[in-house]
């Protein structure tokens, strides 16, 4: 059971690990443009981020944000500037999950490091690649981790909230997620992004995954954070054998929202399947940075993500396909679909492919278009005036990637944000 | 009910009608024939508007002058063209799309609009005259149908639009013998003194189901001959010889066996 206001002031052990990562901060240098996985990033703007230990939201949090959620049985965790909110949580489990914090977990690490064991409990990447994951490890004491036990199926899905409410002392908040699923154990969880104010500010949200073999996991991120901030997101994901991941993202809110999707195959026959939504308008950034690594025989993988462009607005999809020596058998493929619907809008899309094994079947495409003016010539000829046909077609390029979302009010919820898109 | 007087259209600067002349009444069945390349198809799009075509000329229904109008209000009019190769639209729900296209029509013509219930009801009585199944409703517009269900998801559509005047623009290309008939009998059903058809097609094979009141031959953009059901069989024996390459009077003073003009 969750322990919602651990503070691990009294009792943080500050871990090597933690303290690493604070270290590296000072080594791994904030990303720059020449970084090609960071090229379209405002990095003016990101200078303006504060991070620092959690701090407490100074001021209410609207209600109205209660009813901005989509409404989910089974567990809540809310997370409000990286401390858990009991308030607003449900932390009533079922049989076989465990909720914890990342400071409990901390504790542990500590133990483990007292004891000689060199276990990570899975929350610190030793490849930290850039300074916001860094400081997504160093300061997220609280937010959720969830393990699951060996064979057990959770039927209800698991939603884990992370509001920003940026403050004058930090603007910044970073939660962490850690997902585990035991061997044979199977789950849905559901991720979504929230933030209060217009105010320069932001969320870095790191989730790792650890997926047993046979488990499978459906895990959906919504991001909708307000126009203003910034959202950073990244999500770790090690996949033992025959262990399956769906993964369905939906960037849609903040000025510059980042999804990062890191994934390894390291067991024989795993798949993972990641797909994905990017609705932009005004002068909005939506990042998909995606990599697959295939490290074992026998894995497939599949992303496909499309993009929906308005005004000055601009997507970007890095989508890498990386199979390692000995991945004999892999089954790779992406495609990235996008609709520009402005002569301002702009796509950036690029495969990166590095294939170092035999019997490989890789496959990738992408698609940059219009409306189809023979649809819409179909529609008005059916009496749809231009407007109606317009968002009718624009809807049904992006309610493909909805559809395969397979909780309803989860879908419900999107569908719902999208009609409100340059409203 | 619909006058079509010297209708001009040219696209890219090729002129592709040039002078086309018809009347049709209330309730009647007109046939346009002709080679390709002869403009019947091209006639269909100038009266749903589509974008592209330099238009000149008169066409009116009902007096409204049609050319004057967006591809919605044309339909909201009372036009309703079948298209040659329906559109495959992904991700639109066919039912959301036919009950969006008979609402749009109701609303701009003043009439309330038809709840999801009222609106089942009348897809399925739609359905039952085209014999489609009910999972019809719930796949995407056209997406993946086969050649018959597309051409029967367009007389679908007609059905539930009741439009005053419907051009059905070879309809029976592609169709195999049995499709040809569920659509030939759908039409036949919609046939009303209160609406009118235009079948635009190539072969008189159509025209055994549906017989026609009128047949009009079109050969290089106007209409060069035009008669009763029995000149669609003279077309079916002699080809369209007799009117390619002459000019219209060497036409009209040809005697057509089985022509009854």
């Amino acid at each position: 059971m969750m322990t919602p206001t651990t503070t691990p002031v009294e009792t943080d052990p500050t871990p090597a690990a933690r303290l690493d990562s604070l270290d590296r901060i000072g080594i791994v240098r904030y990303p720059t443009r020449r970084d090609e996985a960071w090229r379209y990033a405002p990095h003016r703007q990101l200078a303006q981020l504060s991070f620092g230990p959690p701090l407490a939201a100074s001021g209410e949090i609207p209600a109205a944000l209660d009813e901005q959620l989509p409404t989910l049985d089974g567990p809540r965790i809310v997370v409000v500037n990286g401390i858990v909110d009991a308030d607003r949580s449900n932390l009533t489990t079922p049989n076989g999950l465990r909720l914890s914090t990342p400071a409990d977990a901390l504790m542990n690490m500590h133990r483990a490091e007292q004891s000689g064991s060199h276990d990570n409990g899975g929350l610190v990447d030793d490849e930290v690649l850039d300074a916001y994951t860094a400081l997504n490890f160093a300061f997220a004491d609280s937010g959720t981790v969830i393990d699951v036990a060996d064979g057990v199926a959770l039927d209800e899905p698991i939603h884990i909230v992370d509001i920003a409410v940026p403050t004058p002392q930090q603007n910044g908040s970073c939660t962490h997620t850690t997902i585990r699923l035991g061997a044979g154990s199977s789950a849905t969880v559901v991720e979504t992004r929230l933030g209060v104010g217009n105010d320069v500010g932001g969320s870095n949200v790191a989730t790792t995954v650890s997926l047993g073999h046979d488990a499978t996991l459906d895990h959906v991120l919504l991001q909708d954070v307000p126009a203003g901030l910034v959202h950073l997101s990244r999500v770790d994901v090690t996949q033992q054998a025959r262990s399956t991941l769906r993964a369905r993202s939906f960037n849609l809110g903040a000025s510059y929202g980042r999804l990062a999707y890191d994934v390894h195959l390291a067991g024989v026959d795993a798949q993972a399947d990641l797909s994905g939504l990017f609705v932009g308008s005004r002068e909005q950034i939506l990042d998909q940075q995606i990599t697959v690594v295939h490290d074992a025989e026998g894995c497939t993988s599949r992303q496909s993500y499309r993009g929906v462009l308005y005004d000055d607005s601009t997507g970007i999809f890095n989508g890498g396909i990386d199979v390692r020596p000995g991945a004999d058998g892999t089954d790779a493929a992406q495609s990235n679909d996008n609709l520009l619907l402005s002569n301002r809008a702009e796509i950036n899309t690029q495969p990166r492919l590095e294939i170092l094994a035999d019997e490989v079947a890789c496959k990738h495409g992408a698609t940059v278009g219009q409306l189809d003016e023979t649809a819409m010539y179909y529609l008005r000829s059916r009496g749809i005036p231009a407007d109606e046909a317009r968002r009718l077609l624009i809807n049904g390029f992006a309610d493909q990637a909805v559809d395969d979302v397979g909780i309803e009010t989860v879908r419900e919820w999107i569908l719902d944000r999208l009609r409100h898109t340059n409203d | 009910m619909l006058h079509v007087n010297n209708l001009t259209a040219a696209i890219a600067g090729k002129q592709i009608l040039k002078g086309f002349d018809l009347d049709v009444d209330a309730g009647e069945v007109h046939a346009i024939m002709g080679p390709n390349g002869s403009g019947k198809s091209t006639f269909a799009h100038a009266l749903a508007g589509r974008d592209g075509y330099e238009i000149d000329g008169v066409a009116t229904l009902d007096g409204v002058d049609l050319l004057d109008l967006e591809p919605e209000a044309r339909a909201a009019a009372g036009v309703f063209v079948g298209f040659q190769y329906p559109v495959e639209i992904p991700g639109v729900n066919n039912m959301y799309f036919l009950r969006t296209a008979l609402n749009s029509v109701r609303r701009a013509r003043g009439d309330t609009e038809i709840g999801a219930r009222d609106f089942l009801a009348l897809a399925n009585e739609a359905m039952e005259l085209v014999e489609m199944k009910q999972d019809f409703l719930d796949r995407p517009v056209n997406a993946g149908f086969s050649g018959g269900e597309k051409k029967r998801n367009e007389i679908l559509q007609m059905a539930i639009m009741q439009p005053r005047l419907a051009v059905l623009d070879e309809t029976d290309s592609g169709l195999d013998i049995d499709a040809l008939r569920v659509i030939a009998s759908g039409v036949n059903e919609l046939r009303s003194p209160e609406r009118s058809v235009i079948m635009i097609t190539h072969y008189q094979r159509l025209l055994d189901y549906i017989q026609p009141d009128f047949v009009h031959v079109l050969v290089d953009g106007r209409i060069v001959e035009s008669g009763d059901h029995t000149l669609a069989l003279h077309l079916e024996d002699h080809g369209y010889g007799d009117f390619v390459n002459h000019d219209l009077d060497d036409a009209a003073e040809r005697p057509l066996t089985g022509a009854t003009s």
